[in-house]
C-alpha cells in the first residue's frame, strides 16, 4: 500500500482502540489532493485522524508521511517497533473549534511552528500565509475580535506555517454557516494544491465531502465501507448499509419479475407496483432485492408525460411536505409506499403542490440503483 | 427613602435586572454601609493613632521592627519559591490527571486551609521535632529544624501551599488539553508547550493564587509560634513581632501593623495592575 505512495504523499494502515471501540483504517493520500473520510458521529472518524497526528497511540499497524515512517508496530516485515513524537510528525492538524491560542494575536498565533519566529523567513512566511488565507489587516487582532470565517482561515494558516507533510482537517467547517461552508471549501482547494500538501478532511456532511474529496472514504462502526472517487462512492452507493449511511432517502424492498437484456435492465415489482432498474448481473428472475432511489433524481409532474424516456412513472397522492433548505422535500403514498422527492421552492408554487394533490413521480431506469448487502 | 448615589444606575448590564433586587435593595445598602464601617473604621483607627502615638517613628526605624521586616520578606519569598516549584507540577497532574489516589489527594490538598494553624504547629513539631517521627534521622544527619528559620518556613510552606495549589490548578484545568496538542501537531515539544501555551493562559490564576499564598505566608502567627518559636532575629516575624512589642512598645506595634498593612494594599494594587496588564496585551 505504502509503495504506491509518491514520496510526498502520506499512507497507512492501522486499528486503534478507545475503550471497547475499535477503529481501523486504510488510507493513502497524495500530495495536493484531499482525502475525505465521510461518516456518522461516533463513527471512528476524529480518532483515526488523531491517531495519524501521533496523539493516539494505534494497536497495530504501519503509518508513512512523506516517505518516512511514524509509527510501525514492528509485526511486519523489516519489523522493527517505530513510534515518532506528534511533535516531530510534521503534521498539520486543524479542529472544528480552530484553537486558536487564545493568549497570542492573529500574526503570532500563525508564527507559533516557526524556528526562529523573528527572523526574516519567518517574517515572509507569515506574511505569505496571511495574503493567501485573505487575512490581511487582521493581524494584530485578538482571536475573539476574528469572525468565524476568520478563525478557521487563521488556524488554517497556523497548522500550513511550519510546512507540513500532510494536513489534518477535523470538522473544520461545521460550525460555519452553508455560505461560508461553500466559500472555504473552495479556497482550501485552492491552497491544498498550491502548497501541494496531502489532505485528510473528515466530515459528516455529503455535501462537503463531495465539493472537497478527491476520494472519499465511507466510515461506519470504525470501518471503511466504502472509498473511490466521491461521485461513485457518495451517489451510487453499493451497499444498503453505505446507502443508509450517504442518505439515500429512497429504499424499496422488492423482487426481479423480468430481465430486458436487450434494454440492459430489469423489471422489479413489489405489491404490483413495477419498476425498471439497470440489469445486475448476479440478479436471477425472482431474487430480492433493495432499489436505492435518491429524492433528487425524482421528478414530479401534473400527469402522466405523455411521451418520454423515462422509464418509471408512479401515480401518487402527496402526504407531506417539509422545508428542506434550499428547497422542499414532497413525500408521496404510491399505494402504500412512500417516495420521497426534493423540488425547488418554485417548482412547489407553480405545481400548487400541497397535502392530499394526486402527482405523478416520474424517474429514469439509471436513476435507480440496486443494494447487495 | 434611598440615596440614588448608592443604587447607581444597575449593573454593568445596562440596569436590566434594576427591579431584581426588589425590597432587598435596602437590606443590601444598610449591609453595605455596616459591613464597610466595620472593616474601615479599624483601619482608619490603626492609622490615626499611629500618627499621634509617641515611638512610632522611632518603631518604624527600631531594630524590632527591622529584623522582624527581613527576616518576613526574606521567608516568605523562600516559602513563595518553595511552594511554586513543587506546587505548579504537582496542581498541573491533579488538573490533567484522573485517578483514585490524585482524586483523594485532592481531597486533602486543602486541608491545611482549614486546618487551625497551632495545630498544624503541633503536627510539625511531632513529625520534625527532636522527638518527632523524623527527629532521630533528622538528628543522625546532623539537622535541628524545630525553632529556626527553617522552620518558619516550613510553617509558611505548610499553611501557604494550598492557596496557590487550589488556584493553579483551577488555571490547568481551564486549558482545553486539545490546545496542547495543537501545539505539539506544531512540532513544538511538550515541555515548550508548557512555557509558550499552557503556563500563559494560565498565568492570570497562578499569579492570584501566589498573591493570596503570599499574603498567608507573611500572615502566618499560630504554627510559627508553636514549630518555630518567637526568637528575635532567627524566627520573630512580623507578626510574632507585633504581639511582643504589644506588651513592652504599642509604638513599634503600631510601626509592624501599619507596615504589614502597607505590604497587602501593595500586593493586592500589584496584583490587579498584572492582571489588567495580561488580560490586554500578553
Amino acid at each position: 500500500m505504502s509503495d504506491q505512495t509518491g514520496v510526498n504523499g502520506a499512507s497507512g494502515h492501522f486499528a486503534v482502540s478507545l475503550g471497547d471501540f475499535r477503529t481501523e483504517l486504510a488510507f493513502q493520500v497524495d500530495a495536493g489532493r484531499i482525502l475525505v473520510l465521510f461518516g456518522p458521529s461516533g463513527a471512528g472518524k476524529t480518532t483515526a485522524l488523531r491517531t495519524i497526528a501521533g496523539l493516539v497511540q494505534p494497536d497495530a499497524g504501519r503509518i508513512d508521511i512523506a516517505g518516512r515512517t511514524v509509527y510501525a508496530d514492528g509485526n511486519g516485515a523489516g519489523g522493527r517497533p517505530v513510534w515518532v513524537e506528534p511533535h516531530r510528525r510534521g503534521v498539520g492538524y486543524v479542529t472544528q473549534q480552530n484553537h486558536l491560542f487564545p493568549h497570542l494575536t492573529v500574526r503570532r498565533n500563525i508564527a507559533y511552528g516557526l524556528r526562529d519566529r523573528r527572523s526574516e523567513p519567518a517574517r515572509q512566511r507569515v506574511a505569505e500565509l496571511v495574503e493567501r488565507l485573505r487575512l490581511d489587516g487582521l493581524e494584530d487582532r485578538r482571536v475573539w475580535q476574528l469572525s468565524g470565517g476568520q478563525q478557521q482561515r487563521a488556524a488554517l494558516a497556523r497548522a500550513l506555517a511550519p510546512h507540513p507533510d500532510l494536513l489534518l482537517l477535523d470538522e473544520p467547517f461545521a460550525a460555519l454557516d452553508m455560505e461560508l461552508r461553500r466559500e472555504l471549501g473552495s479556497e482550501l482547494r485552492a491552497t491544498v494544491r498550491q502548497f501541494d500538501v496531502p489532505v485528510i478532511l473528515v466530515t459528516h456532511s455529503r455535501e462537503e465531502a463531495l465539493a472537497l474529496g478527491d476520494e472519499v472514504q465511507i466510515i461506519d462502526s470504525g470501518v471503511t465501507v466504502a472509498s473511490g472517487p466521491p461521485l461513485t462512492a457518495l451517489e451510487q452507493p453499493g451497499r444498503g448499509r453505505v446507502a443508509r449511511l450517504v442518505g439515500v432517502e429512497n429504499l424499496l424492498e422488492m423482487r426481479v419479475t423480468a430481465r430486458l437484456t436487450q434494454d440492459g435492465t430489469m423489471v422489479c415489482a413489489a405489491e404490483g407496483r413495477l419498476l425498471e432498474t439497470p440489469l445486475a448481473d448476479g440478479c436471477a428472475v425472482g431474487d430480492p432485492v433493495t432499489v436505492g432511489i435518491r429524492a433528487s433524481d425524482i421528478i414530479l409532474a401534473a400527469g402522466p408525460l405523455p411521451e418520454s424516456s423515462a422509464r418509471n412513472t408512479w401515480a401518487g397522492v402527496v402526504s407531506a411536505v417539509t422545508l428542506r433548505p434550499p428547497g422542499y422535500e414532497v413525500t408521496l403514498d404510491c399505494d402504500g409506499a412512500a417516495l420521497r422527492c426534493h423540488i425547488t421552492g418554485t417548482s412547489l408554487e407553480a405545481m400548487g403542490i400541497a397535502t392530499g394533490l394526486p402527482v405523478w413521480a416520474i424517474f429514469k431506469a439509471s436513476s435507480c440503483f440496486l443494494l447487495s448487502d | 427613602m434611598i440615596p440614588r448615589f448608592l443604587l447607581g444606575k444597575g449593573r454593568a448590564d445596562g440596569g436590566r435586572h434594576q427591579a431584581s433586587l426588589g425590597a432587598l435593595a435596602p437590606a443590601g445598602i444598610a449591609a453595605t454601609v455596616v459591613y464597610v464601617l466595620f472593616i474601615g473604621l479599624p483601619i482608619v483607627a490603626l492609622l490615626a493613632r499611629a500618627g499621634q502615638q509617641e515611638g512610632f517613628l522611632a518603631g518604624l526605624t527600631g531594630e524590632l521592627v527591622l529584623q522582624a521586616l527581613r527576616l518576613t520578606v526574606i521567608t516568605s519569598v523562600v516559602s513563595m519559591v518553595v511552594v511554586v516549584v513543587v506546587g505548579t507540577p504537582f496542581a498541573l497532574l491533579l488538573a490533567r490527571r484522573r485517578s483514585a489516589v490524585l482524586r483523594v489527594i485532592d481531597t486533602f490538598v486543602e486541608l491545611p486551609i482549614v486546618l487551625p494553624p497551632v495545630a498544624a504547629g503541633v503536627a510539625m513539631l511531632m513529625a520534625f521535632g527532636r522527638n518527632g517521627l523524623l527527629g532521630p534521622a533528622l538528628g543522625g544527619l546532623g539537622v535541628t529544624l524545630p525553632f529556626t528559620t527553617a522552620a518558619v518556613i516550613f510553617a509558611q510552606v505548610f499553611v501557604a501551599a494550598p492557596f496557590y495549589i487550589r488556584a493553579a490548578r483551577i488555571g490547568f484545568a481551564g486549558v482545553d488539553p486539545t490546545y496542547e496538542e495543537v501545539s505539539q501537531t506544531l512540532g513544538v515539544s511538550p515541555w515548550a508547550t508548557f512555557w509558550r501555551l499552557t503556563l500563559p493562559v494560565a498565568w492570570p490564576s497562578l499569579l492570584t493564587g501566589l498573591t493570596l499564598a503570599w499574603a498567608r505566608a507573611v500572615s502566618e502567627f499560630g504554627a510559627t509560634i508553636m514549630f518555630a518559636g518567637n526568637l528575635t532575629g532567627r524566627t520573630q516575624t512580623m507578626p510574632l513581632a507585633i504581639m511582643t512589642a504589644m506588651e513592652s512598645s504599642l509604638g513599634s506595634a503600631l510601626a509592624l501593623a501599619v507596615l504589614l498593612l502597607a505590604m497587602s494594599a501593595l500586593a493586592l494594587a500589584a496584583l490587579s495592575v498584572l492582571l489588567r496588564r495580561t488580560g490586554s496585551t500578553a
